[in-house]
């Protein structure tokens, strides 16, 4: 190998490589976090329900299902017997609506997929937020206009205390009835 | 221990502070050694591939672990799948998802039959409190209620019908043993159907074995308790013609005598005692009792004595009849009886402290009629009538309860009908023996030939919930639903009947035992169905308890506010005057003088008889008095052992005529001498992983004629024997103080304590002699809100340990085992520390909960490299799980020495990963993170209540008050001795404790800001003394 070669590889096609290297990982890992957080994640669910047409169109209010939001840390994820409330009339004929029914009659929980997910450690509640007036939608976004929902917004620890910080500015239409969200350690991690 | 044992000037001048062991007083050389080095030996060793891990190699494992890999990345391709949420079909009406049900119950733990809360979750049970509108215990209850959580989740549960084949037990189905045994039973004409249990408090329980024998008429019931006060009650009879032993008014007594009676340890009515008993230990109220306590071995209610007297069992009734003459001498008591017993003779001839003596004098004479003296179940017929005659004499017949008495339905059977029992099965007279939950091949005494007798007949039917030793003898095993699955009614007081009702469905193929019984009743394997029992526990209740209330509400009304409640009370009119019979007076032998040992059988602590021996968080609570855990042992006192040539985990052989058994010795300050007092319930066999092998079965020492009591033999041998068996004692763990006679200027203000003369002559006389300002480096941090704080008060913490495994509930923490906690890596969050003062001969013993003390300034968190362990605006020091790396420099720092390290994942460890089946997770409770291994962790405050109590505030649009709060330890402390609440809120009852004139900070010269509040203890000694 002569001298020439030698230098054009140390000084260009190294330096040049470790950069396109470095470069694609950074690209890649900032590129890919929301995907990696879950934003974007639509699963298929068993029952084709869409939030457009309930919550969107007939105004149905969140909390009609999900009944324990404002009592409990959990929304909770209605039990076939709510459906049923309507359905057991309401569009018997639809597909979607005989398989609900197959469910109800065979007294079959339903697996719905998980969309929202924070790890087991993080004790997030529900019932603290909605009662302080944050809007369901401001971590799920715009579910009423969802045919089929999906995860818009980031939820990990970085996402929760970014809010908790700028809570103020955030919110200013509820200025006078919050605070700054906690910071410390035990509101969420026990 | 070093030769410095023997030392002689150490044993006339001993340690005036506070020790926690003979090695401690004697300045033992390892123990110092221990104390210098900042970790217990073998606490930090690396773990040893060959014990702890499987024989697989690096290479291998390498290898596997780049398999696994490998399989699953290619099995989790969907890495954005989160799993599922299962919702229910239809949601039961009263389950709100995350918010927890409570349901009112019964504990069949023991005969006391507290209520209890259970609290279920989506279902489940998670914890057992106390029922705060229950008559009884009022929202206490003990440890092993607590724990009875675990028994049913228990994996080793008998999972359905049971069948012996050739010695080998297989699975079968209801239908055919109940077909068997109903053909069996209905053919038994001429032979006797023996049915055996425990003593039966349930009304409509017993109504059902009347019906029993009706369709059956050969069966005969027997009842059994091998701890039972059916000595108090005959003589009570002797005395008084009729009737049952009263309760007594505790909270009325000013002087107490309790005679070899552990009535704030073991006794039936043990959560009413204490709650009674401390309500006279109120330095608010200024209200002090004072406690005698006359005894051979050092019991929890000895620990708690303002004076104890060692006299050994036998002595007693010469001890009552000195007391007597003395009295009457005096002219206290005017009586024609004249026992000629020369108490100061007594005094000297057993070299007891005259002083105690004259003050127990006076105090009697002073407080006529405000006096009790309380005899031991334990003790003889004798020494009973004798006490029974002294309070009548003393007028302290007016602290017997008039309006209440204790119920004895099912009654107990004597020790001859059983043996009645074993001759009719040796004469072929027995077709059947029913085992109703019981286990008499463990408990009734071997001489009687029980367990011989049953392998003579052929159907042994046994209704149990775990394997047991009974089990072994019998041809069906049937499973039986847990408390928590089952219906039922208990009356054990007049006016009071509790209720049970079931919580959650049997996890197992189980059924309810009345259930089984009503099946065989109706002769049909087909008359079963889940609801059996309790449409005959309704219909027994509408016929013979509603008709008793006044009719305004209809059954079905009455009968859910009864389940509602848990209980119904009514007007029960109860004889209260008895007469006392002078004639029954007459004593044998008062004067005995014995060279040998006597023997001293006690009920467990935690096990009680035995039956939670297969409990894993109450073998691991530290005995209150020795904090052995996972053992029973025989203690004896220092003389004892050096005059048997022993030391502490040496063996030793106690022998009754042929009964033998190997124990180890412990040695325990105040123990009296020649005396040796062992514990039962231990020494299980074919009982499941936990319970088998576990300490030793002094069962084994019972006889049917003794010649003192059933539980106390004198004339006992006891010869040293060879080997040692090392028992696990957590007393001498998390060390870190230097002995003060190297450190004088040090006064650590560990337990700070005074008397009740000082405090009555200036109440703040703790203040003014103990407090010291310190000044601090740091700025203070303004907390401008709620903040966070407890205060325990020692003058009522009795040092049960019922807060320990309340936490352990609570808190999930895992039972770790005896080879773990010889390592000091026991996990409670919450231990009970116990301190000596004095002499080994009579030491003075203050007992003082520790927990983590949420010091302001936390010295274990300025230490911690990744900020895992911080503090918060309302001054918890939290400890945040995943952010722990396992430096463990918290633990190291911490002053208290409350930080628990796993050094496992102790579920998968302990006992092969039996706290890893499945079924736990129903148990865990869902607000408390499980920690794994490498992570440290320790008490939070309950910050899981605190959340919840935040979050219902938010929902009601107020801010947290302090007294929405309450923690675990705190629900279950059955004196009341914790309360918890907020330390800036001048207006909250807290406010008060916290501030209190006896409050103290442990170690306050650390100047680290504690947030637990101590109450000094005062002793309530005679003021000439103080």
């Amino acid at each position: 190998m002569n001298a020439s070669k030698l230098d054009f590889l140390l000084r260009t096609q190294l330096p040049l490589i470790v950069f396109v290297i470095i470069a694609s990982f950074v690209l890649t890992y900032f590129i890919s976090r929301p995907e990696r957080d879950g934003v974007g994640y639509t699963p298929d669910q068993p029952i084709q329900f869409s939030h457009l047409l309930h919550a969107g169109q007939m105004k149905i209010d969140c909390k009609y299902c999900h009944t324990t939001v404002d009592k409990t840390r959990f929304a909770s994820v209605p039990s076939v017997s709510t459906c049923m409330n309507c359905h057991s009339i309401a569009r018997k004929d639809r597909p979607q609506i005989i398989k609900l029914t197959e469910y109800y009659n065979n007294n079959i929980p339903l697996p719905w997929k998980r969309i929202h997910k924070v790890p087991e450690y993080a004790y997030f509640n529900h019932s603290v937020h909605v009662n302080k007036g944050i809007e369901c939608s401001t971590c799920h976004g715009s579910v009423e206009q969802m045919e089929k929902v999906g995860q818009v917004n980031s939820f990990t620890m970085g996402s929760c205390l970014s809010c908790h910080r700028e809570a103020h500015d955030r919110f200013p239409q509820l200025k006078d009835q919050i605070n700054k969200g906690p910071e410390y350690c035990s509101a969420c991690h026990r | 221990m070093s030769e410095n044992f023997d030392n002689k000037s150490s044993i006339n001048n001993p340690d005036p502070n506070y020790w926690r062991s003979f090695k401690e007083l004697y300045n033992d050389r390892d123990l110092l050694e221990k104390k210098f080095n900042e970790f217990e030996n073998g606490v930090t060793d690396d773990f040893d591939p060959n014990t702890n891990l499987s024989g697989l190699s690096r290479r291998k494992f390498l290898a596997l672990l780049g398999a696994s890999a490998a399989f699953a990345g290619v099995a989790c391709s969907d890495y954005r799948d989160k799993g599922e949420i299962v919702a229910y079909n239809i949601k039961p009406e009263e389950v709100t998802i995350g918010k927890p049900n409570y349901y009112a119950s019964t504990c069949t733990g023991c005969n006391s039959n507290c209520g209890i809360l259970i609290k279920t979750r989506e279902g489940r049970p998670i914890k057992v409190d106390g029922n705060p509108e229950h008559p009884i215990n009022q929202g206490k209850i003990c440890a092993k209620g607590q724990a009875n959580i675990l028994n049913l989740y228990n994996p080793e549960r008998i999972k359905s019908p049971l069948r012996k084949n050739y010695n080998i037990f297989s699975e079968t189905n209801w239908q055919y043993v109940d077909d068997n045994i109903i053909n069996v039973l209905s053919n038994a004409t001429d032979k006797e159907i023996a049915i055996i249990s425990n003593k039966i408090n349930s009304p409509t329980t017993l109504k059902l074995l009347d019906e029993f024998k009706t369709v059956y008429p050969t069966s005969k019931f027997y009842f059994y308790e091998l701890f039972n006060d059916s000595v108090r009650n005959s003589a009570w009879n002797k005395c008084y013609g009729e009737g049952t032993f009263p309760l007594i008014k505790w909270d009325e007594a000013e002087v107490i005598l309790a005679l070899e009676s552990d009535f704030l340890g073991v006794d039936e009515n043990r959560i009413e005692n204490v709650r009674l008993f401390t309500q006279m230990r109120d330095v608010d109220a200024k209200k002090f009792n004072r406690l005698y306590v006359a005894e051979a071995g050092l019991s929890l209610t000895g620990m708690n004595a303002d004076y104890r007297l060692k006299i050994r069992p036998e002595n007693q009734l010469e001890f009552v009849l000195g007391l007597l003459t003395e009295l009457n001498k005096k002219g206290v008591i005017k009586s024609s009886f004249n026992f000629n017993v020369n108490l100061f003779e007594f005094v000297k001839k057993f070299n007891l402290d005259e002083k105690r003596i004259k003050y127990l004098l006076e105090d009697l004479s002073e407080k006529k009629g405000k006096s009790i003296i309380y005899a031991g179940e334990s003790l003889s017929e004798e020494v009973h009538i004798a006490v029974n005659l002294l309070n009548e004499l003393l007028g302290n017949t007016n602290l017997y309860r008039k309006d209440i008495r204790k119920e004895n339905l099912s009654g107990i059977s004597d020790i001859t009908e059983f043996e009645g029992l074993v001759e009719k099965i040796k004469n072929n007279k027995v077709a059947a023996i029913i085992h109703l939950n019981c286990n008499p091949v463990y408990h009734l005494p071997e001489d009687i030939g029980y367990k011989e007798a049953i392998t003579k007949v052929e159907d042994v039917f046994t209704l149990s919930e775990t394997m047991n030793e009974t089990c072994q003898f019998s041809k069906y095993v049937l499973p039986i639903n847990h408390n928590f699955e089952s219906w039922g009614d208990y009356k054990v007081r007049t006016g009071t009947i509790s209720l049970s009702q079931p919580v959650i469905m049997p996890i197992y193929n189980t059924r309810q035992l009345e259930a089984i019984l009503l099946t065989w009743l109706k002769k049909s394997s087909q008359a079963y169905s889940d609801n059996i029992y309790h449409d005959y526990l309704k219909l027994n209740w509408q016929d013979n308890i509603y008709p008793k209330f006044s009719q305004s509400l209809n059954f079905d009304k009455f009968w859910y506010s009864a389940l509602h409640n848990g209980f119904i009370t009514f007007q029960e009119d109860v004889k209260s005057n008895f007469a006392f019979k002078n004639d029954s007076i007459k004593f044998d032998n008062v004067s005995v003088s014995n060279n040998s040992f006597t023997l001293l059988l006690k009920e467990s602590y935690s096990l009680g008889d035995g039956r939670f021996a297969n409990n894993g968080w109450l073998q691991e609570l530290p005995h209150p008095v020795s904090k052995i855990t996972w053992d029973n042992y025989a203690a004896v006192s220092l003389n004892t052992a050096k005059q048997l040539g022993v030391k502490e985990n040496d063996l030793i052989e106690v022998s009754i005529e042929n009964r033998k058994l190997r124990i180890p010795v412990f040695i325990q300050p105040g123990n009296a001498d020649n005396t040796i007092v062992i514990e039962l319930g231990y020494g299980r066999e074919n009982s499941g992983v936990i319970a088998t092998g576990v300490g030793f079965n002094a069962n084994k020492l019972l006889s049917k004629k003794s010649n003192y009591s059933p539980w106390i033999y004198t004339n006992v041998k006891v010869v040293k024997a060879p080997g040692k068996y090392i028992l696990a004692s957590t007393q001498e763990h998390h060390n870190f103080d230097i002995p003060r006679e190297q450190d004088l200027h040090f006064k650590r203000d560990i337990v700070v304590e005074g008397t009740v003369t000082q405090y009555l002559s200036n109440p703040n006389f703790l203040k003014d002699e103990h407090h010291k300002e310190h000044e601090s480096v740091y700025k203070p941090f303004e907390y401008t809100e709620v903040k966070w704080g407890m205060s325990i008060d020692l003058n009522k913490c009795l040092g049960c340990g019922d807060c320990v495994v309340a936490c352990n509930v609570e808190n999930n923490v895992p039972v770790v085992g005896k080879d773990q906690v010889l390592k000091s890596r026991e996990m409670q969050w919450l231990r009970i520390d116990r301190y000596y003062s004095g002499s080994p001969d009579d030491p003075k013993v203050s007992t003082q909960p520790m927990l983590c003390q949420h010091c302001d300034l936390a010295p274990c968190e300025n230490v911690c490299p990744v900020v895992a362990t911080t503090h918060s605006p309302d001054g918890l020091n939290q400890m945040t799980y995943n952010r722990c790396v396992g430096t463990r420099y918290c633990s190291n720092n911490c002053p208290y020495k409350v930080r628990r390290f796993n050094f496992y994942n102790f579920r998968d460890h302990f006992r092969n990963g039996y706290q890893e089946n499945p079924v736990f997770a129903l148990l865990n409770n869902p607000e408390v993170t499980v920690r794994s291994r490498g992570v440290m962790e320790k008490c939070t405050f309950c910050i899981q209540r605190i959340s919840e109590a935040r979050s219902e505030a938010i929902r009601e649009g107020r801010k947290v008050r302090g007294s929405d709060v309450k923690t675990a330890c705190q629900e279950a402390c059955p004196t009341n001795a914790i309360k918890f609440g907020d330390i800036n809120n001048p207006n909250e009852e807290f406010y008060h404790y916290r501030n209190h004139q006896l409050g103290y900070y442990s170690l306050a010269e650390l100047n680290i800001k504690p947030n637990v509040t101590y109450i000094a203890k005062l002793r309530n000694i005679r003021t000439e003394e103080s």
